[in-house]
């Protein structure tokens, strides 16, 4: 699992049957820097690209959360699904002492 | 897998059913000689890891699901070793 | 690619699979139960340098992976990463993403022997 910023919204007017009532987010994800701005939102967009993340937790923009990445992603759906990343955990707090 | 340096932990209320109860922890990938390299990971913690321990950090996802005892679980890195001391002769650098 | 001590496993030679370093190894007492008795390795990736062929790029990550073929320090192995790390001999059930499953000899690039252990 990686943490990003949600930082928007994607809809879809047509998909297929498996994603009904599933929701996409756009994810920038944390590098070590943005650990470092802890509850804060971190400034700007990552250097990472951001990611469409498929979501069922409801989060919103402004959150952090928790996405998987690759086959992983697919195992929640109960049929072979073409989803490879998906929100996993909206984070409620970081708690991040990095050794120097 | 990954050499890594346990670096702190997230806490989540919402989060898929199957990750309930385990210990997610922020884990910065580092190599031989200790320095950080890429972003951190959250990885489930089966096995207690401290603040600033090395771990070796795993992407098998089929293990992970094993872990959490859910075949539908989306779990993927997994802390799957605690790191004792890591070997690296200066004269292969 | 000639590569001594081949895959153990016909299953395996249709996965991902790179060149690597050998640059250290990693002891851990306390792992997973299903990987007592391997060894871990900490390999470097080596990419063909796509701006000079004939010589090797060492990858940006340090990556650990099991060995199964009693690989040491300083020497270029082939390793297969993935889920299809665990199809090599005794590590079905450990949790693994990464295996070393051979020893180098040499590497041809475009008709050029760009890496020998008999040069080292």
């Amino acid at each position: 699992m990686r943490l990003g910023a949600v930082i928007g919204r994607v809809t879809l007017s047509k998909t297929i049957p498996a994603f009904k009532g599933g929701r996409w987010l756009i994810v920038t994800p944390f590098t070590r820097d943005h650990f470092q701005h802890r509850r804060e939102q971190p400034k700007g967009l990552s250097r990472d690209f951001s990611l469409i993340v498929y979501d069922n937790l409801g989060a919103g923009i402004g959150d952090t959360v928790g996405y998987v990445e690759g086959r992983e992603a697919a195992m929640p759906f109960p049929k072979p699904t073409p989803v490879d990343a998906i929100n996993v955990a909206i984070i409620d707090d970081v708690f991040y002492t990095p050794a120097t | 897998m990954l050499l890594a340096r346990v670096d702190g932990s997230v806490i989540a209320t919402r989060k898929h059913p199957s990750l309930e109860g385990w210990r997610l922890l922020i884990c910065q990938p580092i190599n031989g000689a200790g320095q950080p390299e890429g972003s951190p990971q959250v990885a489930i913690d089966p096995h207690g890891a401290g603040l600033h321990q090395h771990v070796v950090i795993s992407s098998d996802g089929m293990a992970a699901r094993k872990a959490v005892g859910d075949d539908h679980s989306p779990a993927r890195w997994m802390i799957i070793a605690i790191v004792d001391e890591t070997s690296t002769p200066k004269s292969n650098s | 690619m000639r590569v001594r001590a081949a895959a153990h496993d016909a299953r395996l030679t249709c996965v991902d699979m790179y060149l690597a370093k050998v640059e250290g190894a990693v002891v851990a007492t306390k792992k997973d139960a299903n990987m007592s008795g391997r060894k871990l390795l900490l390999v470097r990736p080596m990419l063909v340098d796509d701006k000079d062929p004939t010589k090797f790029k060492p990858g940006v990550n340090t990556i650990v992976a099991v060995d199964s073929v009693g690989a040491g320090e300083g020497e270029l192995v082939m390793f297969t990463q993935g889920s299809s790390a665990r199809l090599a001999p005794g590590l079905r059930d450990a949790p693994v993403d990464a295996v070393v499953i051979g020893i180098v000899d040499s590497v041809d690039v475009l008709g050029k022997q760009i890496y020998s252990t008999k040069q080292q």
